[in-house]
């Protein structure tokens, strides 16, 4: 009887949906908005709707040449090669996290999230001092190395849930088979990971793409995407649009492909 | 490694900067956090700062937790209602301005906003964007914590006749408590630090300490970069003074 009436009670909890259909909906509604005033040539208050559809903000943001393509690239550039390093650096770092002992883990994981916890822009008017002196300001090695004081710590939190003790025991058995440690990383420890190597990368790349203090700070005249963006918003809101939508694919095709990869796997 | 260094270096670099106001002269002087500490206008953009930052954690975290409980079965919404997470903190405020700002959507659609948000000097409107970006961080942190042994007990307690609000207070909130409050630790450090959000939505008046900083820095002085530091060591200083005891005793709470 008890059983029936814990059936009851679970069917019940799952039926009443509509709160989950009302938060999905302020998640993704209010994005709506950036497609259609991307689109408005024309759109004079009070109207509801645009009176003349168009693709300025688009020509304009895609114009070759332009501030805002060269912005396009660099935070691309900087985004990828600050992601790749993130990886390397944070592959070993995130094992060691996880396999040392609980004490050290918890100091050095204070430690890895301690940048996260002080204002961007301090921490690259802090760096600019040094690129100066390195004549690495306005470049695209000195926005790198200044996004990875960021994109660091998130991936190796996130690397370090992939390496469990079950995956420490297979690398053991891969080894005891003969396989030595490389062959054993390459045929155990990466196909296992992979998929927390997917979200590092992707989690790593938007931290990069997104960051808007420490680019300011430290680009001067090389202009990531975010610091292009802000002038736009009152300035022209039809190109804020645009921009915005451009500025939103790179995360929503990572996510829809490391989705797509991980339903395969 | 290469976080310590970066990051040891940029503190260092701030420190230097904001004692360094000529760096052709090289010598160090206090004028920068003098000016600092003798303006009005930094003192009332602590204050601000401070307000914002405790209303727009304590509002993201009382909202997590109905959040997270109106998608934890449904898996499609989750990915749906969690889109913010992805979302940068500028592109919200964008997506804000676009609703609610002046001759916005929603000023079209009720013909004329009952009250100002965005620029408001109450700071409503940065208060605003912070919730709708957190709340879905929060809920997906805490989704991960609600897991089947937290269902499981719940479930027990409601067959035993346990009322939604008893199995709330006695099963779910002692179960969440502790990644609330570590989620919150980290929403309260962004939302003290950044300044991307209040550029595009707070009012000119008061400042935030990130935006009073950045406003130093343009003015045609070669102290406002010695200022800007001073102001952005004293946010950091905060910050970290804030979060790091609070995450010692929620790590002691949790044994």
């Amino acid at each position: 009887m008890v059983e029936g009436r814990r059936h009851v009670v679970t069917d019940r909890l799952r039926r009443e949906r509509w709160p989950a259909l009302l938060v999905a909906a302020a998640g993704t509604v209010p994005l709506a908005v950036l497609p259609l005033r991307a689109a408005a040539d024309v759109w004079r208050a009070p109207a509801l709707l645009p009176q003349q559809f168009g693709t300025r903000g688009l020509e304009t943001v895609l114009a070759p040449g332009t501030r805002v393509g060269d912005a396009v690239v660099t935070s691309l550039v900087v985004g990828i090669v600050a992601t790749a390093v993130a990886l390397v650096i944070g592959w070993p770092a995130a094992r060691s996290v996880a396999r040392t002992t609980p004490a050290r883990r918890t100091v050095l994981l204070v430690g890895l999230g301690l940048p996260l916890l002080v204002p961007p822009y301090a921490t690259g008017t802090g760096l600019t001092r040094w690129l100066l002196e390195l004549g690495l300001t306005d470049s695209v090695p000195g926005l790198v190395a200044a996004h990875l004081v960021y994109v660091v710590p998130y991936v190796v939190l996130t690397l370090t849930f992939a390496f469990t003790a079950e995956l420490a025991g297979l690398e053991e058995a891969a080894e005891v088979a003969g396989a030595d440690r490389l062959r054993a990383a390459w045929l155990v420890t990466l196909p296992t990971t992979a998929p927390a190597i997917g979200t590092a990368a992707l989690l790593g790349f938007v931290v990069s793409w997104s960051q808007y203090g420490t680019s300011l700070a430290v680009g001067g005249g090389r202009l990531t995407l975010p610091v292009v963006l802000l002038p736009f918003v009152e300035r022209d809101p039809q190109v804020a649009a645009a921009l915005s939508l451009v500025f939103l694919a790179p995360p929503v095709v990572g996510l829809v492909a490391l989705r797509r990869t991980m339903a395969r796997r | 490694m290469v976080v310590g260094a970066l990051f040891s270096g940029a503190l260092v670099g701030a420190i230097r900067t904001s004692l360094t106001p000529d760096p052709f002269a090289g010598d160090l002087q206090w004028t920068a956090w003098q000016t600092l500490f003798g303006d009005p206008s930094f003192g009332a953009a602590v204050v601000f700062t401070i307000g914002v930052t405790v209303a727009a954690t304590l509002v993201s975290a009382l909202l997590a937790i109905p959040v997270a409980a109106a998608l934890r079965d449904t898996a499609w919404a989750r990915t749906f209602a969690t889109l913010p997470v992805l979302v940068p903190h500028l592109l919200v405020a964008v997506v804000a301005v676009l609703w609610i700002g002046p001759g916005g959507l929603a000023d079209r659609l009720i013909g004329g906003m009952p009250i100002e948000v965005v620029r408001a000097r109450s700071g409503l409107g940065i208060v605003i964007v912070y919730v709708a970006k957190e709340v879905p961080f929060l809920a997906l942190l805490l989704l991960a914590h609600w897991g089947d042994v937290l269902r499981d007990r719940e479930e027990a307690a409601a067959v035993h006749g346990a009322g939604a609000l008893a199995r709330f207070r006695h099963m779910v909130v002692p179960g969440l408590r502790s990644p609330l409050a570590i989620g919150s630790l980290l929403v309260a450090a962004f939302v003290a630090g950044s300044f991307e959000v209040p550029m595009l939505v707070g009012p000119t008046h008061p400042d935030t300490i990130a935006t009073y900083a950045l406003r130093a820095t343009r003015v045609a002085d070669l102290q406002g970069q010695a200022i800007a530091a001073a102001a952005l060591l004293v946010a950091s200083g905060l910050v970290v003074a804030i979060t790091v005891p609070a995450a010692w005793l929620v790590g002691r709470r949790r044994g």
